[in-house]
C-alpha cells in the first residue's frame, strides 16, 4: 500500500463517516469525556485517589445528602453548606482577656431543615500557663431570642468543636428544650440517652421551640424557624501574655443538608470529584481491555485459520477452554486470593478472558481470505507464515477490528464495574464501581439516596453509549460485507 | 451419516473440553483451600492441645506429650490432605468431581451441608427467575424485532434501535439498584429484598414468590430485550433481502406468511443458537444482580460460598455453570445441523 492510497482512504472513510449521524454524535460524547477524565484534577480536587479513602480528609461535609440543584425540583427545601473564614466572622475583644467570635448565619425561608452541623476548626491554642488556661462558652442566638448554650466553661484545646457530633452539646440541647418547653432545669444524668445519640439533635436547634410544647415532637418532627441566628465563641483567657490563641486558620463550617453538584456518601466524600476521576479508570480500562483483547483475538483467530489442520484443531480447543470457564466467579477466586490487586492486573484479567469471541470471528473470516488466489501467490513466491499472516490476512481484517474494538469497550467497562462493585479492585484508585460498591454496602438504594446510585451508573452507561455509537457506525462504513449481524 | 459422526465428534469434544476445564478448576481451588486447610488444622491441634495433649502433659510427661501430638499432627493432617503432593490433590479433587461428588461444606446453607443438596435447592429458584425472565424477553424481542425489520427506518425501528443501544451499555445490576430505588423505595410498589419468607406455605407462599419475583424479572426484561430485538431485526432484515423472498413476494403470498413463514424460518439457526444459550445461562443465575436484590438463588449462594470460603461448593458451583455452558454447545451445534443443512455438508466435507 502506498501512502497516497492510504490518505484517500482516510479521505474517503471521513466523507462518510461525516454522514454518520450516530457516529458524530459517538465522537462529541468521547471528545468531552476524554476531556472530563484529563481535567479531573484541575476542575475537582487534585490527588483525589488518595484522599478518596481518608475520613479524616471529609470530616467539613455533611454525611449522606443530596446535591444542591435538587432544591430547584423539590418543595422541601436543604440548605447548602456554609463555611466562614476569619474575614467572615465578627470577632471583637470586650475585654484584655475576652474574645469573642461571632458567626452570623442565615436560615432562608422555605427551607424545611437547618444546617447537618456546626464545626469550628482551626483554632490554634499553646498554653503556657496551665493554671490559668484558657476558656471558652459557645452558645447560639436565635431569632426569637432565645440562647441555646451548647458549651460553657470548657477548656479551649487546638480540636474541634462538633455541634451535632458531640454528644455533650446534643445533651446539653436537649436540656434546654426541657427548660424552654417544661420550665424546668434537668441535669446531664437525666438526658436520655438513646435519644440524643440516635436522633438530629441539630434540627430542633432551628426549630420552634416554644413553652407548652413536647420535647419528642420537635426532636422528630422539627418544625423550621427562619430568621438570622448568631453562634458566639465566647473565650475566656485569663493570662493573655502566656497563653497564645491563634485565629488565623480558624473555619466555621455550617454543614449542608445538601452539598455540591452531586452531594456527598456516608464519609462526606464528594461524589462529582469521585464520578469525574472515576471515569479516567474507566476509559483508561475500557479502551485498554478491548484493545487488547480485539489484537490478541485476531492474531490468534487469524494463526489458528491459517495453519489449519490440527494446529487449528489445538488452537481452537484452547480457546474453548477459556471460552467454558465461567469468567466472572474465576475472576471473583482471583481477586479473592490475590488480596491487593492494581489496575494494571484487573486489565490482565479481562483480556485473558475476553479475546475468545473475537479469535472465532476473525478465524472464520480469515478461512475464507485464506483460500484467495494472491495468498497462494505469496505463497509460492516463498513468503513465510508469519509475513502472510502479518502483511497480507491481518490488513484485510483491520476495519473489522476498529469496528469490533469501539464495540467492546462497553463489556469490558461493565466488567471493571462489576469487579470494583464486588469489592474486588484497586484500592487505591476512585472508579465507579468501588462507588457503588460503598452505596450497596451503606444500603444506600433502601434509603432512598438516589444521588450516590444514579451517576455512577449513568457514567458507565455514557461511556457505554460512546463506544457503541462509533462502533456501529464504524461497522456500516467499513464493513458493509462483513456486518456483524 | 455425516451428521452422526459430526455430533459424535462434537460430544467427544466437549467432554475433553470439560476434563480439562475440571482439572483447571480443581488446581484453583485446591490451591485456595490449601492456605485456610492449613490454618484449619492448625486450630484444631491448638485445641489438643490445651485439652488432651495438656491432660497427657500432665499425667505421662513431656516425652509422651511430643509423640501424641506428633501422631494427633499427622492423623490432622491427613484429614484435611495437607500430607499429600499438591498434583495428588488435584487430580483427586478433579476425579471425584467428575464423579459428581462434591462433598461438604463446614456451615450449613439451606438447611444442610451437601454441596449436592444445596445446588438442588438454589438451582430451580435462579429457573423460577432467570428463565421466566428469558423467556419474556425471546418473546417480546422476537416480535418486536420482527415488527421493527418489516418497518425498516420508520420511528418504531429508530425508537427501538436507540433503546436497545442505550440498554446495552447498561449494567444490569445498577439497573437493578435504580429500580428498586424508583419502585421499591419511592413508589413502594416492590419489596426492597427479594429474599422470600420461609415462614409462608400454600398459596401465601406463591404469591410471596410472585410478588418478590416481580422487580427482578422486570429489571431483567428492561435491560435484556433490546438487545434481542435489535439483533432479530438486523437478522431479519438481511433475510428479507434475500431472492427467495423476493420470489415469494412476487408469488403474492401474503406478507404475513412471508414473514413468518418464510423469513423467519430461515432466519432461525442463529435466533435458535440465541435461545439455549440464553436458556441455559438463565440456570446460572447472575451473581451480581442476585446480590442486588438479595435474591436466593445460584448467583448469590456463589457469592456466599465465596465469603465464607467453601471450596468445595465453588468447585460444585463452576463445575455446574461449565457442564451448562459445554451442553449448551453441543445442543446449539446439534440444533444448528438440524436446521441448517449446509453445517452438515461443511462438517462432513471436513471430517
Amino acid at each position: 500500500m502506498r501512502w497516497v492510497d492510504v490518505k484517500e482512504g482516510f479521505k474517503e472513510f471521513l466523507e462518510e463517516f461525516k454522514r454518520e449521524k450516530t457516529g458524530i454524535a459517538g465522537v462529541i460524547l468521547l471528545v468531552i469525556l476524554v476531556l472530563v477524565a484529563l481535567t479531573a484534577p484541575y476542575t475537582t480536587i487534585p490527588d483525589l485517589p488518595e484522599k478518596w479513602r481518608s475520613s479524616a480528609y471529609w470530616e467539613d461535609n455533611p454525611k449522606n445528602v443530596p446535591p444542591t440543584w435538587y432544591n430547584m425540583f423539590t418543595s422541601q427545601k436543604l440548605v447548602p453548606q456554609e463555611v466562614y473564614y476569619i474575614n467572615d466572622l465578627k470577632i471583637t475583644h470586650p475585654s484584655d482577656t475576652r474574645t469573642v467570635i461571632e458567626a452570623d448565619y442565615n436560615f432562608p425561608n422555605r427551607y424545611i431543615l437547618g444546617p447537618q452541623g456546626i464545626i469550628i476548626r482551626g483554632l490554634n491554642v499553646s498554653v503556657g500557663d496551665p493554671m490559668n488556661a484558657p476558656v471558652f462558652d459557645l452558645y447560639l442566638l436565635r431569632p426569637d431570642g432565645k440562647k441555646i448554650p451548647l458549651l460553657k466553661n470548657k477548656p479551649l484545646s487546638a480540636g474541634t468543636i462538633s455541634v451535632g457530633r458531640d454528644s455533650t452539646i446534643s445533651a446539653n440541647v436537649y436540656i434546654w428544650l426541657v427548660n424552654v418547653t417544661e420550665g424546668r432545669e434537668i441535669t446531664m444524668f437525666e438526658v436520655p440517652l438513646q435519644t440524643i445519640l440516635i436522633s438530629d439533635m441539630v434540627a430542633p436547634m432551628f426549630a420552634k421551640v416554644e413553652p407548652g410544647m413536647n420535647v419528642t415532637q420537635i426532636i422528630e418532627n422539627p418544625e423550621p424557624l427562619w430568621g438570622n441566628y448568631k453562634l458566639v465563641l465566647d473565650i475566656n483567657n485569663p493570662a493573655p501574655d502566656k497563653n497564645k490563641i491563634m485565629l488565623d486558620n480558624i473555619k466555621v463550617t455550617f454543614l449542608g443538608r445538601s452539598y455540591g453538584t452531586m452531594g456527598t456518601d456516608y464519609l462526606g466524600r464528594d461524589l462529582w470529584a469521585g464520578i469525574i476521576w472515576g471515569s479516567r479508570v474507566s476509559l483508561t480500562i475500557g479502551v485498554l481491555v478491548s484493545v487488547l483483547s480485539t489484537v490478541i483475538g485476531l492474531v490468534y483467530g487469524v494463526t489458528s485459520a491459517y495453519l489449519g489442520g490440527n494446529a487449528d484443531e489445538f488452537m481452537m480447543r484452547i480457546n474453548e477452554i477459556f471460552a467454558s470457564i465461567p469468567s466472572l466467579p474465576i475472576l471473583i477466586l482471583i481477586g479473592a486470593t490475590m488480596g491487593h490487586i492494581t489496575l494494571m492486573f484487573i486489565v490482565l484479567l479481562l483480556v485473558i478472558f475476553g479475546w475468545m469471541g473475537i479469535a472465532r470471528i476473525s478465524r472464520s473470516m480469515a478461512l475464507q481470505i485464506k483460500e484467495q488466489t494472491y495468498i497462494e501467490a505469496a505463497r509460492a513466491l516463498g513468503a513465510g507464515n508469519g509475513r502472510i499472516i502479518f502483511k497480507h490476512i491481518l490488513p484485510q481484517l483491520l476495519p473489522y477490528a476498529f469496528a469490533v474494538i469501539a464495540l467492546s469497550v462497553p463489556s469490558a467497562v461493565i466488567a471493571e464495574a462489576s469487579l470494583s462493585f464486588l469489592g474486588i479492585g484497586d484500592p487505591t484508585a476512585v472508579t465507579w464501581g468501588q462507588i457503588l460498591n460503598a452505596a450497596q454496602n451503606q444500603a444506600a438504594t433502601t434509603k432512598g439516596y438516589w444521588w450516590w446510585v444514579l451517576p455512577p451508573g449513568l457514567g458507565i452507561a455514557v461511556v457505554g453509549l460512546t463506544f457503541v455509537l462509533i462502533g456501529t457506525a464504524l461497522d456500516k462504513i467499513l464493513n458493509p460485507r462483513l456486518r456483524r449481524l | 451419516m455425516g451428521y452422526l459422526k459430526y455430533l459424535a465428534f462434537r460430544i467427544v469434544n466437549a467432554l475433553l473440553v470439560l476434563l480439562i476445564v475440571t482439572f483447571i478448576i480443581s488446581a484453583l481451588f485446591v490451591r485456595v483451600a490449601e492456605e485456610s486447610n492449613r490454618s484449619k488444622m492448625y486450630e484444631e491441634l491448638m485445641l489438643w492441645e490445651r485439652t488432651e495433649g495438656a491432660k497427657i502433659k500432665q499425667s505421662q510427661g513431656l516425652e509422651a506429650f511430643e509423640q501424641a501430638k506428633a501422631a494427633k499432627q499427622a492423623s490432622l493432617e491427613e484429614k484435611y490432605e495437607l500430607n499429600i503432593p499438591y498434583w495428588q490433590k488435584v487430580y483427586r479433587k478433579a476425579v471425584r468431581t467428575l464423579k459428581l461428588d462434591f462433598g461438604t461444606t463446614s456451615m450449613p446453607i439451606f438447611g444442610t451441608n451437601n454441596v449436592s443438596d444445596i445446588i438442588k435447592v438454589a438451582v430451580p429458584r435462579s429457573i423460577l427467575l432467570f428463565t421466566t425472565a428469558t423467556i419474556i424477553v425471546i418473546i417480546l424481542g422476537i416480535f418486536l424485532g420482527v415488527r421493527a425489520a418489516r418497518h425498516a427506518g420508520s420511528v418504531f425501528d429508530r425508537g427501538l434501535s436507540i433503546f436497545a443501544l442505550l440498554t446495552y451499555s447498561l449494567p444490569m445490576w445498577w439497573t437493578g439498584m435504580m429500580f428498586l430505588l424508583i419502585f421499591a423505595f419511592k413508589l413502594g410498589w416492590f419489596p426492597l429484598s427479594s429474599m422470600f419468607d420461609p415462614q409462608l406455605t400454600g398459596w401465601a407462599h406463591v404469591k410471596d414468590v410472585l410478588w418478590k419475583l416481580a422487580l427482578p424479572v422486570f429489571t431483567y426484561v428492561f435491560v435484556v430485550f433490546g438487545g434481542w430485538a435489535w439483533t432479530t431485526r438486523n437478522i431479519m432484515i438481511g433475510t428479507l433481502q434475500e431472492d427467495f423472498i423476493m420470489a415469494a413476494k412476487a408469488k403474492g403470498v401474503p406478507e404475513h406468511k412471508i414473514i413468518y413463514g418464510h423469513a423467519l424460518r430461515a432466519a432461525a439457526p442463529p435466533i435458535v443458537t440465541m435461545i439455549i444459550f440464553a436458556l441455559l445461562g438463565s440456570l446460572g443465575g447472575a451473581i451480581i444482580s442476585e446480590l442486588v436484590f438479595n435474591y436466593p438463588g445460584m448467583g448469590r449462594l456463589y457469592w456466599v460460598a465465596l465469603q465464607q470460603n467453601e471450596t468445595n461448593l465453588l468447585i460444585g458451583l463452576t463445575y455446574f455453570f461449565t457442564v451448562l455452558y459445554l451442553a449448551g454447545v453441543v445442543l446449539a451445534d446439534m440444533i444448528y445441523g438440524f436446521l441448517d443443512p449446509r453445517v452438515k455438508v461443511g462438517a462432513s466435507a471436513r471430517m
